[in-house]
């Protein structure tokens, strides 16, 4: 049976046959996406050595938890980012002092949103990007300072010279207006 | 259907919280609690889903840069290392990716099933248990398909939904038939996820090879009579493995 797939589906494929233990899956999956996710741990982590062993740990993840990749919403490879992300950021996060928590009091929503749907990608990457230029150009450097290269709220207000306070409250401001845009 | 979300001023904090968690900004210790509640709330997982699907949209501007060659040998080294110790057959039930993945036909369906049971590491007495499955193939273009494993050792059938969408207000209901027998029901079941069913042991006892397994439309709640009045939208028969 011939059956066309998607690049996208091929790595969902791939992903399901790791989750049963298929280890030339492995394999093809790690040639398929390793340089990626390579990059996601230089670019997180600056420093070549810290990133070999990252990627390292990030491939030995991906296999011991291939079951727990469920498709639909999430497109397989910015689940293999997310999970080279994650163990970047608990890398950097392990590292840093135990600030004081800024807020500990904040509350968490109720939290109903409104059910999303998984859109094509290049209209997910328009959508990000018309938002975000709806901020102030350092503000959405700043988000996606966050994101891209992990910095923390201490890393981003040396960087643009605000005290982390101000830092804090520019970007939830931001999310929520990124929110909002996003939304509609 | 949607109302719209009433975000003022005042919920920035508030709703930021979900978003600070995916950009990684919160401090540990915060970030190990609010990680606990988004578990635990279904509504802060899909806020959370929200922000990632977002964010992900970045994930372009991350440049490919090759692996030093002599790690992937490492990286086996230590993924396979330490798979026959871990207890894979509780971990696979839980792959919705695997069982959507095969979402073909009864036969490639058993087939990966005794492949499954092939790997398991060791073959005791438990393994001896009668193990059925049944691929619901979809009926007069309904589009919905189920996959049900039955293990006597364990006492429940496992069911998982392979294809199809929930209906507005109706239920999925289960139910097993043997030869000139009516349908009795085993619950309503859910679509997009996986579901055990406990089965207490007169049940047990009707089920085996032959029995046919079938998924009907219901009223909310299941058929009140016990006696199933929807259509039936996906059946297939128990086959061993």
């Amino acid at each position: 049976m011939t059956m066309l797939t998607s690049p996208s589906q091929e790595i969902a494929d791939l992903i399901a046959r790791c989750a049963i233990r298929d280890r030339s899956a492995f394999r093809q999956l790690y040639e398929r996406t390793s340089a990626k996710l390579f990059g996601v741990t230089l670019r997180i982590l600056k420093d070549r050595a810290e990133a070999e062993e990252a990627i390292q740990e990030v491939y030995v993840k991906i296999w011991q938890r291939a079951d727990r990749f469920v498709a639909g919403p999430t497109s397989p490879i910015s689940w293999l980012v997310a999970v080279a992300r994650n163990h970047c950021l608990d890398i950097l996060r392990a590292r840093r002092p135990a600030s004081d928590d800024l807020d500990v009091a904040l509350e968490i929503p109720d939290g109903n949103p409104s059910p999303e749907r998984v859109a094509q990608n290049n209209q997910e990457r328009a959508a990000i990007d018309r938002c975000l230029a709806t901020l102030e150009p350092d503000r959405a450097e700043a988000v996606r300072g966050a994101y891209l290269d992990g910095y923390s709220y201490e890393e981003l207000a040396s960087r643009y010279g605000v005290p982390l306070n101000t830092m804090r409250t520019w970007l939830r401001r931001s999310l929520m207006k990124l929110k909002d845009c996003l939304t509609v | 259907m949607s109302e719209h979300d009433d975000i003022g001023g005042d919920f920035e904090g508030r709703n930021a919280l979900v978003a600070e968690y995916v950009l990684g900004l919160l401090s540990a210790a915060e970030h190990e609690r609010i990680g606990r509640l988004i578990e635990n709330d279904p509504g802060l997982q899909a806020e959370r889903d929200f922000w990632l699907n977002r964010f992900s949209a970045l994930d372009d501007e991350y440049t490919e840069s090759p692996v030093p060659p002599h790690l992937l040998a490492r990286i086996e080294a230590r993924a396979f290392g330490d798979t026959v110790q871990s207890g894979r057959r509780a971990s696979l039930w839980n792959s919705l990716a695997l069982w959507r993945g095969i979402a073909a036909g009864a036969l490639a369906v058993a087939v990966v099933a005794v492949a499954i049971n092939l790997s398991q590491p060791r073959f005791d007495a438990d393994q001896m248990a009668i193990q059925l499955v049944a691929a619901l193939q979809a009926q007069e273009g309904s589009g919905v398909e189920f996959l049900a494993v039955y293990d006597q050792s364990q006492g429940e059938v496992r069911i998982t939904s392979l294809k199809g969408a929930a209906v507005p207000n109706k239920d999925f209901e289960l139910w097993y038939i043997n030869e000139n027998q009516p349908a009795v029901s085993m619950g309503v079941i859910p679509v997009d996820q996986r579901l055990e069913i406990a089965l207490d042991p007169a049940t047990q006892a009707n089920i085996g090879p032959g029995t046919v397994l079938a998924v009907t439309l219901e009223q909310t709640g299941g058929s009140p009579t016990g006696v199933a009045q929807g259509p039936i939208v996906a059946v297939g028969p128990a086959v061993a493995i």
